[in-house]
Formats: structure tokens, sequence, C-alpha cells
């Protein structure tokens, strides 16, 4: 149970590769981080500086206030599961979990205790005698977890624990880690590239590319703020429109006009616009395929025809083109559509969408960044 | 119609493999022949007792243990017990020191890594053989040489042997480095790592290393010839018989050297065959990947 | 050479194609070769600046150091005991103090013999109560040789480990200046095992290859540039002494040595027939080594265990017996020439060993007798691990056996095993067993008596070496040298070879 903080945290290979640049973050003591991000990304490479697998090139880790950077991997506290298990494949999951208490040269019946106890609380009971190759994904998921929860370590770090599951399975073990959380009650800090496990997992998310930081903030506060375009795109699936168009200011209002449309920035978007006197322009326009509706013809909205439609079950997600050939992704939910509307949902039928001024995100086409963040 | 001629084409098929199956069992088995027939032709050559030297047939005309008699009256047994230590000190001591340099090449990344593998590699290019003058003598001048040859060449034989940490550097490659990572992060140190980890899991290329290393010495000729030359009480197996085949001695030892070749052969071979298993591991792991 | 893009490359024909990649690839050699040198400058002006880079930094600590910092440049480890460190700041005083104790009194009468390489030669001495000469040894041009060179390494060590000190020493006082703890006896003890623990794995091996492979080869460079043989032993007889080039310039002369041919047409024959051989025997051996691998593999083929330990088998026993006995069946009298004049199918017996041409093809082959199971053992592990269904996939496209196994089969195992073929091609060029223990080198190269050693027409440079140094002028100057040119031809190749190669320069690539 430990705060970390790392403080210009640089990682640099071979004198002139930056894996990671200049991370700053500051994680409460039982705070859920996760760091996502595309691979490459140095997300990794942060969660194994920090767990002394990697050398920290500049910088400093602290754990619980206290300067890490020269110790051991343990002699700090923490604990680990790793992508691919690394489980003992010599070992059963009995000593593979009661493997970093012998070390310790604890007692056997306490480390008895606690492996029990481990073991049930993650359902493994039954196969502690088993050698890991005879175990499914899934248990030898819960064997490397338990393996990390009798360590009573201050942090707990995942490097992408889920990655190897099947999806069903993904979905399955992500609540369970939710309620080992509760259970644990521990600093988490846990690294995917999956942007769904880090918005359902997540107190905070910290959204990396190319060794920055691009933006670190509630699941909330990332999907509905996102700080500029990389972000925007990353957070939320199907992901977010991206068309390039003009900001007009006529009569102190502020307008948007994608495809020949005009449609009014309102709501607290239009007032920050205007707070802030920004001033017209090319933009970058942002919206989220479940904020576009589908509508009747009418002034403001956009004609185009539908290419593809997936069907998801609850949703419809329509790839549709616009005149101009842009590609836009519309998901509607299907309980709003009639038999007879769905029926006409065909490649090739022509449609109108439009979408509400609350729901856009304008980003500088330049800089990327967003115009109100 | 149509029908019958895609049978007929199946059936084309069908033969033409067949035929090519035979072929290939006729290949396999003229190679068969042809790789063992030299070791049958040595194991009657060995029973021979009507004539000591080469003949023009095989089948011993009259059968006999002549020659295992012989060999026991010959200076073999001493030959045979000086390679036997040697093996076996060797298979200690080279497999020590093969898995502490390529586990070490193969975990640890530190900044001399890269300049002594490349080092290793130019030193090898030069021929060991340049090295036997010296060495020969600073072992005269210890005393290791001909009578005393037998630490003499447990020596020089095993002190350089971490020059051939490939193999064995293949084979820990390919065992994940999480596993070294997650037993760091639960409290292991470096050498409870090594032995308790990774150790368990190189099984295999233990016992390749433990074999090939026992076995080597068996066929070791130059050094040991240089080492021991002239004092019989030093020889080893490879330069005591080489002796017995040259041209003065040959008429007179030739089915001694089959009966010798036997007593040699067999037991290497049939620890080889019993840990075949992992032999092939380790040539078909290690060796290629280098 | 015109280089093409990628797309015109792809409408060459296939000849242009071949045509092509053998120039380029000729082509690259040179490059590879310059690249090699101009990387050496690059290196060479690193060194020198690391040096210059060293030298500044000793002095700024020692202006800039306390006063623990400044006894410790002269009393080495004075530092890290002042500072609470003993364990360490003791190893470095026991090592100067053995350092300045083995240069007084021998190290520096070693070195100081060096450049003459010792002045008095045994004497005869007379002995007044046993009324005889008797011989006295003096001065041991060997031992000085050796132990000269020992000493030298000795005072790289002490160099080095004096810069180790002052580092330290400069470290330490950052480290307290800044406020943190040096690490304690315990915590040096500690990390033995653990962070440092490759410096404990490596000390072992190490140790040995540095004094039993390093030593004697520094050694036996500087014994190239002597007269050291059989005649000058540096010890019971003459002293030898340092001759410059002497020894390369004989090995190099176009001057006939004694009878027959010049030593470098010698040196010549004998570096081809060893390329020649080296080559053959790597290829026979793979390609066919590989054809047995494939055949024993084959769908539908019964008993593939039993083939298999047939020739893996031959694998164990020792080579000297094998390769004696089989050398013996080919011999003059050998039972295959008795048996065939047995059976009337030869008048003469066949010159298996007497003959050049004979005697080099049969090596070869019984080199593939030898070989193959090891290399059927290989490319069955590689053969088996190429994916299934690239050849479903060929078969699908129409390809047949033969199609199979040149766009698929050959070029898969060429890629994963070029790192092999280089060390086998080179290994080959010093396979001494083989040739020695078959034919000796037999049979006697008329033309080369000159030549030192009694040299074959089977001879490799290895073998070459080894007869000269046991003969009985044992011209170890010239084992010397020809061992250097040995090291120069295989470096050559490699060197070509890697840069030619992309698939052997990445380590990584192969993990």
């Amino acid at each position: 149970m430990a705060s970390v903080k790392l403080t210009n945290v640089k990682k640099i290979y071979d004198k002139n590769v930056v894996a990671v640049h200049d991370f700053n973050l500051d994680i409460k003591d039982k705070e859920f981080v996760v760091f996502v991000g595309p691979s490459g990304c140095g997300k990794s490479t942060t969660l194994r500086m920090i767990a002394g697998l990697e050398e920290i090139s500049e910088g400093t880790v602290e754990i619980d206030g206290e300067v890490v950077n020269d110790l051991q991997p343990k002699d700090r506290g923490i604990a680990m599961v790793f992508q691919n298990y690394a489980l003992y494949p010599h070992m059963s999951v009995y000593d593979n979990i009661a493997f970093s208490l012998r070390l310790k040269k604890i007692p056997e019946d306490v480390i008895y205790e606690k492996v029990t106890k481990a073991a049930e609380i993650l359902g493994i009971t039954e196969y502690l005698m088993r050698k890991p190759r005879a175990l499914s994904g899934g248990q030898r998921q819960r064997v490397a977890i338990g393996r990390a929860m009798v360590r009573d370590s201050k942090v707990f770090l995942m490097d992408e624990p889920l990655s190897n599951l099947d999806a069903k399975l993904r979905n399955q073990m992500r609540a369970e880690i939710i309620l080992l959380r509760q259970k644990l009650d521990t600093t988490f800090i846990y690294v995917t590239h999956d942007q769904t496990e880090a918005m359902t997992l997540a107190d905070r998310i910290v959204i990396m590319k190319d060794g920055f930081i691009m933006q670190v903030g509630s699941p909330d506060e990332v999907f509905d703020m996102p700080d500029n375009l990389f972000v925007a795109e990353f957070i939320g699936a199907p992901k977010m429109n991206i068309v390039k168009t003009q900001l007009v200011l006529e009569g102190g209002k502020y307008y948007v006009t994608p495809f020949g449309a005009k449609i009014p920035v309102d709501g607290d978007k239009g007032k920050a616009l205007s707070d802030r006197k920004i001033k017209p322009g090319p933009v970058l326009l942002g919206v989220r395929p479940e904020h576009i509706e589908l509508a009747k013809a009418a002034d403001h909205a956009i004609p185009c025809t539908l290419v593809v439609d997936e069907m998801m079950g609850s949703e419809l997600h329509l790839h549709v083109d616009t005149e101009d050939g842009s590609r836009l992704i519309v998901r509607v939910p299907t309980l709003d559509l009639s038999k007879e509307e769905r029926k006409q949902l065909v490649a090739g039928a022509k449609l109108h969408i439009t979408f509400e001024g609350k729901a856009m995100h304008l980003f500088d086409p330049e800089t990327e960044k967003n115009l109100l963040a | 119609m149509k029908k019958n001629e895609t049978a007929k084409r199946h059936m084309g098929l069908r033969a033409l493999n067949r035929a090519s199956n035979t072929a290939i069992y006729i290949l396999l088995i003229i190679i068969s022949i042809i790789w063992l027939i030299p070791f049958v032709f040595i194991v009657l050559q060995s029973f021979r007792v009507e004539s000591t030297y080469q003949v023009g047939y095989v089948i011993p005309h009259q059968w006999g243990l002549q020659n295992y008699i012989n060999l026991w009256n010959s200076d073999f047994k001493r030959w045979y017990l000086n390679t036997f230590i040697i093996a076996l000190a060797s298979a200690v001591l080279v497999t020590v020191i093969q898995l502490c340099m390529s586990y070490t090449l193969s975990r640890f990344r530190f900044k001399l890594r890269g300049p002594l593998m490349r080092f290793m590699l130019i030193l090898g290019m030069f021929p060991g053989m340049l090295t036997m003058i010296i060495l020969y003598r600073v072992l005269a001048d210890l005393g290791l040489t001909q009578a005393n040859a037998v630490p003499g060449l447990i020596l020089v034989g095993c002190a350089s042997s971490g020059m051939g940490y490939y193999v064995s550097k293949g084979f820990f490659d390919t065992i994940p480095k999480s596993l070294d990572e997650a037993a760091r992060v639960d409290g292991a140190t470096r050498l409870q790592v090594l032995y308790k980890i990774i150790l368990p899991l190189a099984k295999p290329i233990v016992i390749y290393t433990i074999l090939t290393a026992f076995m080597g010495p068996w066929g070791d000729y130059v050094f040991a010839r240089y080492v021991a030359f002239g004092t019989s009480a030093g020889y080893n197996v490879a330069v005591g018989m080489y002796s017995w085949l040259t041209n003065d001695q040959i008429a007179r030892m030739y089915t001694t050297f089959c009966a010798g070749g036997v007593i040699v052969a067999v037991p290497v071979t049939i620890l080889f065959l019993c840990l075949q298993k992992y032999y092939v591991e380790g040539v078909t792991g290690g060796a290629v990947k280098g | 050479m015109k280089q093409y893009s990628d797309l015109e490359f792809l409408r060459l024909s296939k000849w242009q194609k071949f045509v092509y990649r053998l120039v380029s690839f000729f082509c690259s050699i040179p490059r590879a070769i310059g690249r090699f040198f101009k990387n050496i400058g690059g290196y060479i002006k690193k060194a020198a600046l690391a040096v210059v880079n060293e030298l500044r930094d000793i002095g700024v600590t020692f202006v800039h150091g306390d006063w623990k910092t400044k006894v410790s440049y002269v009393v080495m480890g004075f530092g890290n005991m002042a500072r609470g460190q003993v364990l360490r700041g003791l190893l470095f005083l026991i090592f100067e103090v053995v350092f300045i104790f083995y240069m007084i009194t021998a190290g520096g009468h070693w070195m100081s013999m060096l450049p003459s390489l010792g002045k008095v030669g045994p004497t005869q001495e007379y002995d007044a109560i046993l009324d005889t000469y008797t011989t006295v040894y003096n001065d041991n041009s060997f031992k000085i040789l050796l132990y000269g060179v020992l000493t030298i390494f000795f005072i790289v060590a002490f160099i080095y480990t004096w810069r180790l000190n002052v580092k330290q020493n400069k470290l330490a006082e950052q480290f307290l200046k800044s406020g943190k703890k040096l690490k304690s006896d315990k915590d040096d003890l500690r990390s033995m095992v653990d962070e440092q623990f490759y410096k404990t794995l490596l000390a072992l091996p190490l140790t040995g290859i540095l004094v039993f492979t390093v030593l004697p080869i520094v050694f036996m460079i500087l014994v190239a540039f002597t007269n050291y043989d059989g005649a000058h032993n540096g010890f019971s007889n003459n002293l030898f002494t340092w001759v410059g080039l002497d020894n390369f310039n004989t090995l190099f002369s176009w001057k006939s040595a004694g009878g027959g041919q010049s030593y470098s047409a010698t040196f010549g024959e004998i570096l081809a027939w060893t390329l020649i051989w080296a080559f053959l025997a790597t290829f026979t051996n793979y390609f066919l080594g590989m054809f047995v691998a494939m055949m024993i593999n084959k769908k539908g083929i019964h008993l593939k265990k039993m083939w298999r330990t047939i020739l893996v088998m031959t694998v164990a026993i020792p080579q000297f017996i094998s390769l004696l006995y089989v050398s013996k069946m080919f011999a003059r009298n050998g039972l295959i020439n008795l048996t065939l004049l047995d059976w009337g199918w030869i008048k003469q017996p066949l010159p298996f060993w007497e003959d050049a041409t004979w005697a080099r093809i049969s090596v070869i082959l019984i080199n593939v007798w030898i070989g193959i199971p090891y290399l059927m053992l290989i490319t069955t592990g590689i053969l088996m691990n190429i994916p299934a269904d690239l050849y479903e996939s060929a078969r699908i496209d129409g390809a047949n056996a033969w199609q199979q196994y040149t766009k698929i089969t050959l070029p898969y195992m060429l890629f994963i095993t070029g790192p092999y073929l280089l060390t086998s091609f080179t290994g080959n060029m010093n396979n001494f067993n083989v040739i020695y223990l078959l034919t000796g080198g037999a049979p006697t190269n008329p033309a080369a008596s000159g030549a030192a050693g009694s040299v074959g027409y089977t001879d490799l440079l290895i073998t070459w070496l080894f007869k000269i140094t046991t003969g009985a002028e044992s011209q170890y100057y010239l084992a010397s040298v020809v061992g250097i040119m040995v090291f120069v031809v295989v470096a050559l190749i490699s060197l070509v070879v890697y840069n030619v190669l992309p698939s052997i320069k990445n380590e990584e690539d192969f993990q």
C-alpha cells in the first residue's frame, strides 16, 4: 500500500534511442493506474523501470517516498504479473505460488495458509498439484495473479496480463481483476494496449505514444475531453470520425461546415469557444460514431451513401461515404430502428446524418491539440 | 469416362509414391550397410586368431579371445584408465565452465559482453594447435608431461573450454527471460535464479554438455600425443592404439587394435545411445543457433 | 556497377537476376573490406580520444579530490578503506603489494631481458672436484619470452586496476557529497551472487582462456619473429633471438628452399588444397546430410527412429577408431584391395593412398561417411521446423517435389544454417583429425621436399603445421608463421561472409 512517484524518468537505449521521454507521474496510494498506448509507446518499459527490471537512464522512481532507482526488484516491495505468465514450468502450481515465500524463509505452515487462501480466492484450489503446462490459459493467468498476491506487496504491477487470452475469457478475467482489486486494496499499475481494458479498470489512465505521455486523466476525462487528436482517436470504439473543416464565426456564434452543411457549435462548447476567443479558421472536427444520428434531409443534414453495415447485436455500425468520398462510421442502437428502417439499411442506401454541437471535438490542424483543453 | 480418368490419375499418384518409397527404402538399407559395415568388420576381426595382420576376408577362420587377452597383457589397461580419468574430469570441469560462460552471455547484458564475444570469436580463428608448443613446455616445467600427462591433459583440455559456449548459449536463449524476471521480482538473487529456475529447465543441455565433454577425450589424439610423447604410461587410448598401426607394428597388432576398438567403442556408444535424446536436442536446439 | 531499384530488378530475366546477384556479391566484398578498415580508423580515433579523456579525468580527480583520494594515488585502496569499504581497499592494496614485489624480484629482470631474449647460452664449466666438465644452463630464451609477456600482461592489469582505484575514489566522493551511502563490505559480498553475479561466473572461464589461450597465442605470434626451433631451443643448445620479418620472407620467398620448389609455392599449393577441401567437405556433407534427413523424414517411411539411430550410433564411436580402421581398410594391403585381388577384379592394388588424386577423392568420400550422421541430425531438426503450411500452399500453387525443395526447403535451410555453414567451413579448414588419421598427409609431394616437415598432397595447413613442430628440426618459428596465415585466411573469409550475408549480422535475429 504505497504511493509511486516518477520524476523526469527517461529510458535511453544505446545512447541515442529514447524509449521514454521525461515521464512524470504521481500515483496515489491504492490508486489503479493504467498505462495504455499502441505497441512501442514505452508503456511496458516504464512499468519495467518501476519494477527494477530495466535500468532507469535518468530521473527517479520513488515508492512510498523512498528512491528505489538502485534497488533490486526484490527489494522494492512490488509484485508483478507478466504477459506470458512466466510460470516456472518445472514447479507445481503450489510451488509456483509458494516460491517467493520460501525465498523469504517463511515457515511452511504459514506458506500453506497463504497459498491455499489465495488459491481459494482465485478458484484454483483443485489445480494446486498440477504443473503449469496442464492448465488452460485462464487458469495459468490465475496462478500468475496468485503468485503476485501472496507477496503482500506495496505495489501490484501487471504487464498486459490479459492479452494472451481469448476475447470471452478476457472479459471474464477483467471483471475478476476488478473484484481482486477490491479485495487486495493496494496500488495497481496496469499496462495494456486495449483501450477497453483501460477504460473499465482504471481510476486514472495514462495514454502514451512514442515515449511521451499524451494525456493523464480519469476514464471520463479522457473520453469527454481528449487533450489531442491521438487520444481522441485512441479512446473509444469504433474510433472517432475526424473531418477536416472550417470553423466560422457569424454573429457571435460559431459554426462548423463539414461537407457543405453548417452545424452550430452550441451549448458548453460554443460558450467555451467564445470565452477563449478562438479565431475562426481550419479545424479538425471529431465526432464519435455514437454521437452521429440518422436524420431526414434538412439544411444541416449531411447526405451520404451506406457502404457497409455491420450488425453487432445491440448496435449497428454503418460505414458511410459522404459526397466528397470521406468515410464515416455511425453507430446506431438496434432498438432505435423499426423493422422497416432496418430493412432499408443495405449497401447503396442513401442516408442523411447529423450531429449536435455538444458532441463535437475541435482540434487545431497544426498542433493536433484540442482547442478547448 | 471422366470419373475413370481421375481415378487413373489417383492411381498414378499412389503408384508413384509407392515407387519412390521403395527407392528410398533401398537407399536407406544401402546407407545403413555402408555406415555399419566397418564396425561389424572391426568386431569380427577382433575375434580372429589365426593371423594378426590384415587379410582379404572378413569372417575369421578361427574364432578366439586371444586379441582381448593380448590387450589385457599390454599397456592398454593403463591407456584406458588414463582416458577414463580424463573423460570423467572434463565431464565435470568442462560442464561447469561452459555453463557458467553460456548462462552469463545469454542472461546478463554488461558493457563488455559484445566485445568479449567478438574477442572470443577472433581468438577461435587461431588454430588451437599453435598453442601446443608453449603449453607443452609450460606443462613440462610443471612436471605434467610424459608419465604425468593425465593431469596436464585435463588442465589444458578444460581451461579454455569456455570458448565453446555457443551450443549451450543457444539453448539458454530459448528459455524465456520473463522467468528470470518473475523470479527476481519474487525475491530470488541471480544465484538463486540460476539454480532454482534455470538449471532445472536446462537439464537437456546440461546432459548434452556432460556427454560431449565425456566423449571428447576418447578421440583426442593430437595434444595427447604431444604431451605424452614417447612415454607409454602417459598415453591415452588414441595415442596408444595409433602406435599399433604404424608400419612396423601393424602386422603384429592389427587384430589387437580391432579388439581395443571394440572395448573403447562399446561403452561410449551404449552411453551415447541411452542419452541420444538429449544429444539430438542439444545439436538441433543449440548448435545451429550458435 | 549499376544499382537496380526493386522494380527494375523484377523485370530482369532469371539469368540476368542471377548475374546481377553474383556481381553485386563480389562487388560488395571490397566494400566490406573497405568498411572494415574505415572502422579501424574510427576505432583508433575513438581509442586515442578515450586515452586523452582518461588522462584528463585522472588529473582532474587528483586536483579536486580530498586528501584520501590523493593518498590513494600512491597507496591503492586507501580511500576505500578510509571510507569504510575495507574489503575493496584491502584487495587493491594486496594487488599493489604483490605487483611491486613481483616487479622487483622477477618482473623487472624478465622485462630487461626481453629485447635480447638472453645473452649467455649454456656453458661448459670445469668441475674441480669431479674433474669433469659439466654443462651450466644460463639464460633461457623461452622463459624470458614467456615471463616477459606475462609481465606485460601484469603491468596492463596493474594500470587498469590503478585506474579503477582512482575512479572509485572519485565516485565515492561524489556519492558522499550527494548524501548517498556507500556500499558496505556486506553489500559487496552479496552483490557477487546478485547484480555482479556475472563477474563471479565469468572469473573461472575467463582466467582459463586468458592463461591457456590468449597468453600462448600472444607468445606464438611473437615466436614468428624469432628463430626458435629445434636447434635454437633457447635453453639447452642455443638461445634464440629476434629476427624481424625473416620468417615471413622465407615463407613468401620464391627462392627454392633446398630441393624442388620454393616455400611460397608449397604454401600456395597447401593453401589451395585446404580451401578446396574445406569447400567440398562442407557442402558434400551439407547436401548429402540434408538428403538423407529428407529421405528419413518423408511421409510414409516407416522405422524412422531405427534409420536415425543406425546413423547416429556412428557419431558415438571415437573418430580415431573409425578413421584409422577405414584408413587401413583402404591401404595397399588392406581389406578392400586384398578382397578385390582375391576375387580377381583387379590385377594391381588400387592406389587409394598412394596417388594424389585418389587420395584426395578418398578423404573427401570418407569424410562424407563421417559427417553425414551429424548433418542429418542438425538438418532433421530444422526441416521439421519448416512450417507445414508453406508446403501446403506451395502444393496448391502447383509446385512439384523438386520445386518445393528449391523454392522452400533450400532457402529456408540456407537462411537458418548460414552461420553454421561458416563455422563448419572454417572448422573443416582446421580439420586435423580426418586428414591426419586417414592419410597423415600422404602421398608425399616430392617437389616440396625442401620445405619443413614432409609435405604431402593431402596435407592441410593445420597438418603441415603439426608436422613442422614435430619433425626432427621442429621449426617452431615457421609453424607460428603458418598459424598466423591460417588465422588471416579464416578471418578474411569470415569477414567477407559476415559483411555480405545479412542474416548473420544480427545475433538477435536468430533468437
